[in-house]
């Protein structure tokens, strides 16, 4: 080994390990706010909060199907037992009464600050009277066996009313003690995971523990149904990675046996691919350095976008002609490698302008992994290679090739053709170009999803669309806007625009409600005066009443009720996930059932409630993302039209390069508004691909008749390049998942254009400069 | 919707047997000739006077109204006076109305064992269903089939907190008298009249 070759070696090995140390300490997030701008508007942030851990994020809605009425409540309490003392799930509902002693008497203790029917008219004579009254009446009903006890401290009947407006909070039906959807027909459960929303490994742990204790319990014929966020997060995870994994090594073995059919040797196969490694692993680091946290979603763009470094090693191998070494055929070709190189990176480069995290992350690893790609393939590659490697190409091969580039250059009528079909075909597209539903994206089916939306109705959970958010300074304020806010809703639910609500205040109210409660006790003597007064003419005596007298006296000296004094509660579980303290800053969350008029809500709201739509909020978001991504790419455009301009100096040149690449795109775009009604975000991603790889070719047709003597050897190694990347992509758009068949159809018709184009708009060879080496 | 607790109620039925095999010679045979009784009947109707003394309130309130039962597992029990208001039990539902203050209220019977066992003591009588009955409670039947009575006492430790007893007397299928004696003296006592009945 010669002393360069120690040294390049040895430079190498240091970049690449110390990369790989970045890499290995590198933060991986799965986080959403790769799609959320540096500085997001209030809506955007709650979207992202909900998303991550919000209350309705850790929701899973169960049903059990199958068997008699009786078998399946037998398996929903067996269930819920089961996973009541299961750590994974902080809350198991099946309808079974939950409401523990803790519960029953923190509501007990503190009725008088926590009913919302106490009022200074309440606490008047009549007022008394009347809920005496009411009193007496349900104590004659068969409820009075139970109520009686306590009558003689609650003759006002608060507790009665607190216990109510817990039970108003979720009602499916209930048969055989647990619930029922409305037909009768399956058993309902509500579970909620520890794990939040973004934390897909816990929800998936979660997930696997239902399904491990419902098999244990499960009777004969029984089964179960899951749904929630947890199951769409997971099952499009796996749906991903099963069609990628599958479809990767099936494209991966279809290369390489190409690629091993061409340089008949496993080693330069596995050399070949070792400038995307390294390009990958230099991207991943730069990333790592540049942002400190590096997105899932920029690594699997990412790894796609720099696929055009395995080109880089085709060019080189496939050039090298049989009596001439790897280093010489380097040397030719560099100085197009070189601008095709330089064209891609300031494609990118907009990218890393952009205002959202993930794009800008997409750009940085694309340009580090490139460049590290191209660099390896320049100084390290040839020494690698096998001394005295050449390809061989079959003179067959060569006298087709030639006379295909003889042909092409004859059709060149077709591009102007197939480009006045492909705008007559966007021209004639109805609706958008672009999709502006986020679902589009979701690779959740349809079944799935009404699935969800009908056990959601059955068990009337909380809407996954709809909440609404108050941001307050302090907790209290954060209370008593949200009382305010319960006030207008619980209107709304009378009239029916929706089917119910949950709000903090209605667990813990603010200091101010609760002073003023205490406030309209009356004092002892006046209220005994009440009472007696009261009593007249009912058929009670005003002494049996003197309990009650006295625990309104302790109520109007008791201290007010906090957070601390849930401990230990149901209740204080549901007080959590409504509101929470997030950098100083207080948040209460109203969620709303069976919204039917979302805009009639919003206008009814007091000012510091905000309706979070939050389909709106992440299509807007998705939107915005996109949007900007198109801007970018089209500034890249104009970036790259400027470079090559600087490089070749000559505007026929340049358009030479630029049009076969342009009206591939093009086409690509109208072929794909055929097969689909609107283009997604992903489908951008694989025409920046197209414009990335398509570059090299049009460069080297470019430079074809300029520089070239071997041309039918140069063609070769872009008809290899290109047949690689049609199988690789091709078969990826043969994917159900959308993204993965987004990305995949795009660049494989987009390529695929590119070099038939670029042949076609290319000068014909000179008759003599065809001949096979 | 006793099925799922077969088991339970095969014991219970089991330690009854035991329990009153050698008792009175009125035994489970007249016991199970009432409830057969009972059984043919496929709705009735009555009127109904009650009257409740409570330690709570200075004098015994009275109620009355109508009582409609349709087999096998709906009562409905309409009062009058002093005041409208009718109560529903229909399968394992109670459903309260109030009219006058517009108020109704549902209580799925299994979430209230207390008054899930209330309920059942006038139910399962009146559809005969000896089985529902002796889960809630342990029944003694004495009398001829001219003038019985029967006298429950609730199984459930809860329940005796709150209930001593339930006497209901009654001559062939028809129920004369509803005795409810509570823990600590009070009691009710609802008598039935004008009965129509559709067997």
């Amino acid at each position: 080994m010669s002393s360069r070759a120690l040294r390049v070696g040895l430079a190498w090995t240091v970049v690449l390990v110390a990369c790989a140390v970045i890499v290995v300490r590198a933060d991986y997030t799965g986080d959403l706010s790769a799609f959320l701008p540096r500085s997001p508007a209030l809506a955007q942030q709650v979207l992202v909060e909900q998303l991550r851990d919000g209350p309705v994020s850790r929701l899973l809605l169960a049903g059990i199907d199958g068997g008699s009425v009786e078998a399946r409540a037998l398996t929903s309490r067996r269930f819920a037992a089961a996973l009541r003392g299961d750590d994974a799930f902080t809350a198991v509902s099946n309808g079974e009464a939950q409401a523990t002693a803790a519960d029953q008497a923190f509501l007990w203790r503190n009725r008088y600050l926590l009913s919302s029917a106490v009022d200074a008219a309440a606490f008047s004579a009549a007022g008394l009277r009347a809920s005496l009254q009411e009193s007496l009446d349900l104590l004659s009903s068969p409820l009075g066996l139970v109520l009686q006890r306590a009558f003689p401290n609650d003759p006002t009947g608060e507790i009665v009313r607190l216990a109510e407006a817990q039970a108003m909070q979720s009602q499916p039906r209930v048969r055989e003690g647990v619930w029922f959807a409305v037909d009768g027909e399956r058993a309902l459960l509500l579970l909620q995971t520890r794990a939040a929303g973004f934390d897909l490994e816990g929800q998936t742990a979660a997930l696997e523990r239902a399904r491990t204790a419902f098999a244990a319990v499960q009777g004969p014929g029984q089964s179960m149904v899951l749904s929630g966020p947890a199951v769409f997060a997971t099952e499009s995870r796996d749906a991903i990675k099963r069609d990628s994994t599958r479809i990767s090594i099936l494209a991966t073995a279809l290369v390489a046996a190409l690629l091993l059919l061409v340089f008949r040797s496993p080693v330069v196969l596995v050399l070949g691919l070792l400038p995307v490694a390294s390009g990958a692993l230099a991207g991943i680091a730069a990333v790592s350095a540049g942002f400190g946290e590096v997105y899932g979603i920029t690594l699997g763009f990412g790894v796609t976008l720099i696929g055009e470094g395995v080109d880089y090693a085709i060019y080189m191998f496939t050039q090298t002609a049989p009596g001439t070494t790897p280093e010489k055929s380097l040397e030719r070709i560099w100085p197009t490698l070189r601008l095709g190189v330089a064209t891609s990176v300031c494609g990118f480069a907009a990218l890393l302008l952009s205002g959202f995290p993930g794009l800008a992350q997409l750009g940085l690893f694309s340009i580090a992994g490139l460049l590290v790609a191209v660099l390896f393939t320049r100084s390290a590659l040839p020494l690698m290679l096998p001394a005295g490697f050449s390809v061989r190409i079959a003179p067959a091969l060569g006298a087709a090739i030639g006379r295909a580039l003889r042909v092409a250059p004859k059709l060149r009528l077709v591009v102007p053709v197939a480009v006045l079909g492909a705008a007559a075909v966007m021209l004639a597209h109805r609706g958008a170009f672009w999709s502006d539903d986020l679902a589009s994206l979701s690779p959740v089916s349809a079944a799935a999803q009404a699935l969800d939306q009908q056990l959601r109705r059955d068990l009337g959970a909380p809407d996954v669309r709809y909440l609404i958010v108050i941001k307050a300074d302090t907790e209290d304020a954060a209370l008593a806007a949200s009382a305010q806010a319960a006030t207008t809703l619980a209107v709304l639910r009378d009239r029916g625009t929706i089917a119910g609500y949950d709000a903090p205040s209605d667990i813990l109210p603010s200091r101010a409600v609760q002073q003023a409660r205490q406030s309209a006790l009356p004092e002892t003597d006046v209220l005994r005066n009440r009472v007696l007064e009261a009593v007249r003419g009912l058929p009670v005596r005003a002494e049996t009443l003197a309990p009650f007298v006295g625990d309104v006296a302790a109520a109007r000296v008791q201290p007010l009720v906090g957070r601390a004094d849930l401990a230990g509660t149901h209740l204080a579980l549901k007080l959590d996930s409504l509101l929470r303290e997030h950098a100083g800053r207080w948040t209460a969350l109203l969620l709303l059932r069976g919204v039917r008029d979302a805009d009639t809500v919003e206008r009814a709201l007091p000012g510091d409630a905000i309706l979070v739509d939050l389909k709106r909020e992440s299509d807007r978001l998705y939107q915005q993302y996109r949007d900007t991504a198109l801007a970018l790419a089209l500034a890249g455009a104009a970036a790259i039209v400027a470079l090559l301009g600087a490089a070749l100096r000559s505007w026929r040149r340049v358009l030479a390069v630029i049009l076969p690449l342009a009206a591939a795109v093009t086409v690509t775009v109208a072929l794909l508004l055929v097969l689909r009604p609107s283009l997604t975000i992903f489908h951008l991603v694989g025409l920046l691909l197209v414009v990335a790889v398509g570059s090299n070719y049009s460069l080297f047709f470019d430079r074809l008749s300029v520089t070239e003597a071997d041309l039918s050897r140069t063609v070769a190694s872009l008809l290899l390049a290109n047949l690689a990347t049609v199988i690789g992509f091709g078969l990826l758009g043969l994917s159900s998942t959308p993204v993965l068949h987004a990305i995949g159809s795009t660049v494989a018709i987009g390529a695929l254009l590119s070099l038939v184009f670029s042949a076609m708009l290319g000068a014909p060879p000179a008759q003599g400069g065809a001949v096979p080496a | 919707m006793i099925s799922g607790r077969s088991g339970l109620l095969a014991l219970a039925v089991l330690a009854w047997c035991t329990g009153v095999a050698d008792a009175a010679e009125g035994g489970p045979a007249e016991l199970d000739l009432l409830m057969q009784r009972m059984a043919s009947v496929k709705s009735a109707s009555a009127k109904f006077v009650e009257r409740r003394e409570l330690r709570l309130l200075e004098k015994p309130v009275e109620s009355s109204g109508t009582l409609l039962y349709t087999a096998p597992d709906r009562l409905e029990r309409h009062t009058l006076r002093p005041r409208t208001e009718s109560m529903i039990l229909s399968r394992d539902m109670l459903t309260l109305e109030d009219r006058a203050r517009n108020r109704t209220r549902s209580l799925p019977l299994q979430q209230y064992p207390l008054i899930w066992a209330f309920a059942e003591s006038l139910r399962s009588v009146l559809a005969g269903d000896l089985a529902t009955l002796r889960r809630f409670y342990e029944v003694d039947y004495s009398g001829d089939a001219g003038n019985w009575t029967l006298l429950m006492r609730p199984r459930d430790a809860e329940m005796r907190r709150y209930v001593d007893d339930i006497r209901i007397h009654g001559s062939e299928n028809v129920l004369r008298v509803v005795e409810v004696n509570q823990t600590g003296g009070d009691r009710s006592v609802m008598t039935v009249s004008g009965a129509a009945r559709e067997q």
